[in-house]
């Protein structure tokens, strides 16, 4: 970037429209399909004038039948083109669940090579407000077992269009988890191309006793807590690891080498989990800098709940999150 | 499985522990927490509490027989009536006699039970004995924050001592560089930058990495201690000064240091703890007496110091002293000493006297368990038969070994040194 530009702020789903509209310009292998992608400009407005812009060809509206389109898109991509797959929520991914694990992440290994699969499937993930059980799932924990994929959370707008810029260009299945609590979100993105590499963490905010980690919309919960804990005098550095595979774990040692205390927040089921599996290496790479156990909030262990009260308390909400840190460095 | 009890390590030097009375019986329930049994160590008598919630389930010592640190002394159930029989290590009845093996690490029965991985770390890099600090997170864990408190404790007061003696410095031998290091990195932090006065590295000569690893092992494994006197020097210097003017012809020029030399000899042949080395669990008293003198090597050697040894120091004359340690000052300084003549010492005198330094205290030379740290003799208003006069007076201070030499040995060495300085004529039989 040659010139510094001013700031220019758009919603978190006007990002995704401008990553994958930009890269549908460049490359005409590139198409959209999904549920109301097309002719309703996106059951979240996230495409939005892009049926006009490349037409019904590249932008297609398919039935609710997930395993079919998955299924078709994957055979796509491993025929050459470059399909992105939005998922309504990724609750509904479940149904696909075999093309999405079984073909598209073992394809290339599985075809000794003969045969990639370059594509992205994306839409919103975990709970979005009073869906109840079966529709805010959080699929990262399940999903991101399986290798053979890379998997994508983005925090804030710029970092939803530079994320979503590399999945789409990236030559291995991506799932790209969004969240509809931030679609609505704003934030600057700025005028010129940009790209984010995949496993690369950025610090959220430094500090210097206690790290707290953490993918997506939970991160806005870490950062709350995070002011919270600085009025007690509790100074926490927070990481936002952008991608769970690849996953940096580079950044989030050498930050717990620093504080020698560790949050991990996830808002997936604790069992088995995103959070259980980075507390684990934590533990592992860290272990003679641990001044305490690495502490893990997640969401809590039940079904999603559908009553308001309820489901802001089963998050893993500011409230945990502090109480948490406050356990790992002795606060408590 | 019970959980077994055994004969702590109290305190660093302890190997056999004696209990004088135990508060619970078999059977007694016992909380964490509670006292156990009262342990006489080599040092004091210390109170044994339980870590854990359970029921005494055997006293494997009676009261008043002393068992071996890491010897089996009680065994508790964790549940009510488990039986000690069934347990997969049947614990014996009597006083089990542990083979010296390694002693159980501290932590199982002292203080820091639990420590924190970055606690334990912390404490390794500042010597910090984990089992003299008192943890502060759960079940009594030692935790970061116990540790920094403690190191910035020391620090302040280390800092505070720097500074009210910012005129003693405290080197082995005649090392000026040891001791100069902190102060000449103050000043180049002070002094104004300049290209010539960047910061820059030179890689350690092998003498100064074998002074590095022999000193920090001397301060880190010996227990220092020092102990100063002031001797009048006026008789010895008059003396020096009569004998080196009548022999002057014969080639001879005593030092004050060749006098110095003689004296801790003799001074060492009736203080035989003196001519003596700690030895693990014995205390090795040496045959000959060889007196080993420090040694300033010139910067265009590589600077550095080395000890040079006059052997059997107490059968030889002033002039047979005077005549070894020019020659070996003089060969150390041009060509290096050989293994022979630099081994074996005793004791080792460092005088950094010609230097003009009041006072210093300096590093045990190990296997050493003494060294004399000498000062100039200097001229100052003094008290003489209830007069103030003018004389000329030396201070110089040991630096000990505990484990060998006690204060008061110390004092009685010095004494007997004070006698021998200040009626120089009996050096000369």
């Amino acid at each position: 970037m040659a010139v510094a530009t001013a700031e220019r702020i758009i919603e978190f789903r006007d990002a995704l429209n401008e990553a994958m509209s930009e890269e549908m310009r460049k490359d005409n292998r590139v198409y959209l399909l999904g549920e109301e992608v097309a002719e309703y400009n996106g059951a979240y407005k996230v495409s939005k004038g892009m049926l006009d812009e490349f037409g019904p060809r590249r932008v297609i509206d398919t039935p609710i039948s997930e395993s079919g389109f998955a299924g078709m898109a994957i055979g796509s991509a491993m025929r050459g083109l470059r399909p992105i797959v939005e998922f309504m929520s990724w609750s509904f991914s479940l149904v696909a669940a075999d093309p999405i694990l079984n073909n598209a992440a073992k394809m290339l290994y599985m075809s000794g090579g003969q045969f990639g699969c370059p594509i992205v499937f994306r839409g919103n993930d975990g709970a979005g407000g009073q869906l109840a059980s079966t529709h805010s799932w959080c699929v990262e924990s399940m999903y991101a077992n399986v290798p053979g994929l890379k998997m994508a959370i983005p925090y804030d707008a710029y970092d939803a269009k530079g994320l979503l810029k590399t999945a789409i260009q990236d030559e291995n299945p991506v799932f790209f988890l969004e969240s509809e609590r931030l679609l609505s979100t704003t934030g600057h993105v700025p005028e010129e191309e940009y790209t984010i590499p995949f496993g690369q963490a950025l610090t959220r905010r430094s500090g210097t006793d206690c790290t707290i980690i953490s993918f997506g919309r939970p991160l806005h919960f870490c950062l709350e807590a995070a002011d919270e804990l600085a009025k007690e005098g509790i100074d926490c550095e927070v990481i936002d690891g952008r991608t769970i595979r690849p996953l940096d774990i580079d950044s989030m040692v050498a930050s717990v080498k620093k504080t020698n205390a560790c949050v991990v927040v996830d808002q997936s089921w604790s069992f088995a989990s995103v959070g259980s599996e980075i507390a684990s290496q934590i533990h592992a790479y860290c272990f003679d800098d641990l001044d305490n156990h690495v502490f893990r909030v997640h969401s809590d262990d039940v079904p999603t709940p559908y009553s308001y009260n309820l489901e802001q308390a089963y998050l893993p909400n500011s409230r945990k999150i502090c109480e948490a840190v406050r356990q790992a460095t002795y606060n408590a | 499985m019970p959980l077994e009890i055994t004969m702590p390590r109290l305190s660093d030097t302890m190997e056999v522990g004696t209990i004088l009375h135990w508060h619970v019986k078999v059977g007694d329930e016992v909380s964490s927490g509670d006292l156990l049994a009262d342990i006489e160590t080599d040092k004091a008598t210390m109170e044994l509490q339980s870590f854990d919630d359970g029921f005494v389930e055997s006293i494997a010592v009676e009261v008043g027989v002393p068992v071996d640190v890491g010897t089996l002394i009680a065994t508790l159930a964790v549940e009510e009536g488990e039986d000690i029989a069934t347990a997969p290590a049947s614990a014996p009845t009597t006083v089990e006699k542990t083979p010296v093996k390694p002693p159980p690490p501290p932590r199982a029965t002292s203080g820091g039970a639990r420590v924190s991985p970055v606690a334990r770390r912390l404490a390794e890099e500042h010597g910090i004995d984990l089992a003299s600090v008192q943890g502060s997170g759960p079940s009594g864990r030692v935790i970061k924050r116990d540790i920094l408190q403690l190191v910035a404790a020391t620090t302040e007061t280390t800092a505070a001592a720097q500074t009210t003696q910012s005129c003693t410095t405290e080197v082995v031998a005649t090392s000026a560089p040891l001791s100069a290091a902190q102060p000449v990195k103050q000043v180049q932090a002070l002094a104004p930058t300049s290209p010539w006065q960047q910061d820059h590295t030179e890689p350690l000569s092998n003498m100064r990495q074998i002074i590095a690893k022999r000193l920090v092992e001397s301060k880190q494994t010996i227990p220092h201690y020092q102990v100063t006197m002031d001797f009048d020097m006026d008789p010895l210097i008059e003396m020096r000064k009569t004998l080196n003017d009548q022999l002057a012809n014969v080639g001879v020029k005593l030092s004050v240091n060749d006098f110095l030399v003689r004296c801790c000899a003799l001074a060492m042949s009736t203080n035989p703890a003196f001519n003596a080395s700690f030895g693990g669990d014995c205390i090795l008293y040496h045959g000959p007496v060889n007196v080993g003198i420090a040694i300033a090597l010139p910067e265009e050697r590589g600077g550095g110091l080395v000890v040079a040894t006059i052997r059997n120091a107490d059968q030889k004359s002033l002039r047979t002293i005077s005549q070894e340690s020019a020659y070996l000052s003089k060969k150390a300084r041009e060509t290096g000493l050989s293994l022979e003549e630099m081994g074996d010492t005793t004791f080792t005198i460092s005088n950094l006297g010609m230097f003009g330094v009041d006072n210093f205290t300096a590093i045990i030379n190990p296997p050493n368990s003494a060294i004399l740290a000498v000062g100039a003799a200097i001229e100052k208003p003094v008290v003489r038969g209830g007069e103030l006069a003018v004389g000329r007076e030396m201070s110089a201070t040991l630096s000990l070994d505990h484990r060998v030499i006690d204060g008061a040995m110390a004092a009685m060495y010095l004494k007997t040194l004070k006698e021998l300085i200040e009626n120089p004529a009996s050096l000369l039989v």
